[in-house]
């Protein structure tokens, strides 16, 4: 076997001991990326090697920060406090590329610091800085704070607001200001160890092979050309997903524009202002915090149904570092309104959860057979194809081997396992690497992660 | 002949960024590209600029506007590398398809003028 592994990652792992207070580094070798290719994969594998040490762990994709399509995503390992079994939390639109680009393939982090602390890798860098400056203050505060310290508006967050410093298991990991795909609770285990935050900052660099970008641009053109064609932002999506017609109408009356994360040929983030008029632009003038940033369908309509404000409400559990699904589920049976995720937060309990991580007969069909990877992402095909179970969690599994958004390999039947591994081959210069080998990795990572 | 870009088709993806570098260095990196992103992130307001032989393109979601040598960027931020140092963009005349970043973007965002 021979493979080019600087066209794909640094060939870095950074080990951060929070008890000790240090961090290290180890190779990533050709052996564990023969073995895991990226992503989850070797997530898993570094979960295994240090699993008497409470291990979360931050990996890129195979292909994050490529050229490849949508490959825009890393994802974060550890055991759910929800499930107590591993979750795979994945994070994306710049995060990810990000995370790559600082020089640390995946980053381990290990025990407890005694007292807040956050990590700043950049630049092939990594330090313990202490926390106590954002400590207890919310997930927008804090994003600001880190950007004005670290002296650059362009460093990506994962961070935590109240609910993860309460160890609260409705709490997510939030990527900058806008919440996440955590359906799982690794917020709470950031709090658990008195991580913050995790800022980053990526001025690096990768190789590339020969005829890789051709190919990838081919591969791009397929997927506009297929059956996201004409279709934009998550009104379209919810649409097609028979979300809440009212709260979908409400949604499209303040959508100021769709964004896209890196590399992605579907815009589903959609811009909600609901601060001044949805089509004002001014980059000096206007509110300085005129709404918000959605991508969780689920988690809006679920706010939408519990009677309150959901935009607004969105808002709120972006500050707060609070799952919206949960929360809104919540609130509805509470009778509260928007003040009351102030309570949710506020408390270490999560009563109630069993309406939200389950909903469903599709939703309960991959429930069965795993809860490693994000409820976050739509459950069955969106614009065209079939999706049953098992198909979501192939899916899934390789896009989070792979670093490609989840939510674009939903929205991408043109993303194959062939394709793929043809990718894989061409971008490592890895010739006898087969579908085969990329399918047996995804199940792998099934399996392990049960 | 010079690049242009049509802001509000832009989504903020950045690959035409990635695909500058490494038409100009052959590796993906954000820092060497003719093209930058730039964006107050709150106020969801961005687009891209484009570093061109004598003159600096601001795709900016109010209107595109050429800057002449001397004239100041109003409100820009914090970056690692100014855009004014970047190297400035060849409409990839030996590349065998036309500028990459074209050939990347999903949107349309990107032509030739003149």
């Amino acid at each position: 076997m021979t493979m080019e592994t600087m066209n794909n990652y640094n060939g870095t792992i950074l080990i951060v001991d929070l008890d000790a207070k240090s961090c290290s580094t180890q190779d990533l070798t050709e052996e564990l990326i023969e073995k895991a290719l990226g992503g989850a994969a070797i997530n898993m594998e570094l979960y295994e090697q240090y699993k008497d040490r409470e291990p979360l762990i931050l990996g890129s994709g195979f292909f994050t920060a490529t050229f490849a399509p949508a490959a825009c995503g890393g994802v974060i390992t550890a055991k759910s406090p929800i499930t107590g079994k591993i979750a795979h939390v994945p994070f994306g639109w710049q995060t990810g590329v990000e995370l790559k680009l600082t020089g640390f393939d995946f980053v381990v982090v290990l025990g407890k610091a005694a007292a807040p602390v956050r990590l700043w890798l950049h630049d092939g860098l990594s330090d313990i800085n202490d926390s106590a400056d954002i400590w207890g203050k919310d997930v927008w505060e804090s994003t600001d704070k880190l950007r004005e310290v670290y002296g650059d508006d362009m460093a990506q967050m994962l961070l935590i607001g109240k609910a993860g410093e309460n160890k609260n298991p409705l709490a997510v990991v939030s990527e900058n200001y806008w919440g996440g795909k955590d359906k799982a609770g690794l917020g709470a285990v950031f709090g658990a160890k008195n991580l913050k935050a995790v800022a980053m900052r990526g001025l690096g660099s990768l190789e590339v092979a020969d005829g890789f970008f051709q190919k990838c641009v081919e591969l791009k053109n397929g997927i506009i050309a297929g059956t996201i064609k004409g279709k934009a932002g998550l009104y379209d999506i919810g649409t097609a997903l028979g979300i809440d017609a009212a709260a979908l109408d409400k949604l499209k009356s303040i959508t100021h524009r769709n964004d896209a994360g890196y590399n992605c040929a579907y815009p589903y983030y959609t811009f909600l202002k609901y601060n001044e008029a949805p089509t004002f632009v001014d980059m000096m003038g206007g509110s300085k915090e005129p709404g918000c940033l959605v991508s969780d369908l689920m988690g809006f309509a679920s706010l939408a149904a519990a009677g309150v404000d959901a935009p607004r409400a969105m808002e709120k559990c972006y500050r707060l570092g609070l799952e919206p699904a949960a929360a809104g589920a919540l609130l509805k049976k509470q009778g509260a309104g928007i003040d009351g995720l102030d309570g949710l937060a506020a408390g270490g309990a999560a009563d109630g959860l069993a309406a939200w991580s389950v909903a469903g007969a599709l939703d309960s069909a991959i429930a069965a057979q795993t809860t490693a990877f994000s409820m976050a992402v739509p459950t069955r095909a969106i614009f065209g194809g079939q999706l049953d179970a098992d198909g979501w969690i192939k899916r899934q599994a390789l896009a989070y081997v792979l670093g490609i958004d989840p939510v674009m390999a939903v929205l991408s039947p043109e993303i194959t396992v062939e394709n793929m591994a043809e990718l894989v081959q061409i971008s490592a210069e890895w010739d006898d690497f087969s579908a085969d080998t990329l399918n047996t990795i995804c199940a792998e990572l099934v399996k392990k992660s049960a | 002949m010079a690049l242009k870009v049509d802001p509000m088709k832009c989504t903020g993806c950045r690959i035409c960024e990635f695909a500058c570098n490494y038409h100009h260095d052959g590796s993906i990196s954000p820092i060497g590209s003719s093209l930058m992103y730039y964006y107050e992130e709150k106020k969801n307001y961005y687009g891209m600029m484009v570093k061109r032989d004598k003159t600096l393109m601001l795709g900016r979601p109010e209107g595109e506007k050429v800057l002449m040598p001397g004239e100041q960027i109003e409100g820009a931020g914090a970056s690692a590398k100014p855009i004014l140092l970047r190297i400035a963009c060849d409409l990839c005349k030996e590349e065998d398809n036309g500028p990459v970043c074209m050939q990347a973007c999903p949107y349309g965002v990107l032509s030739m003028e003149g």
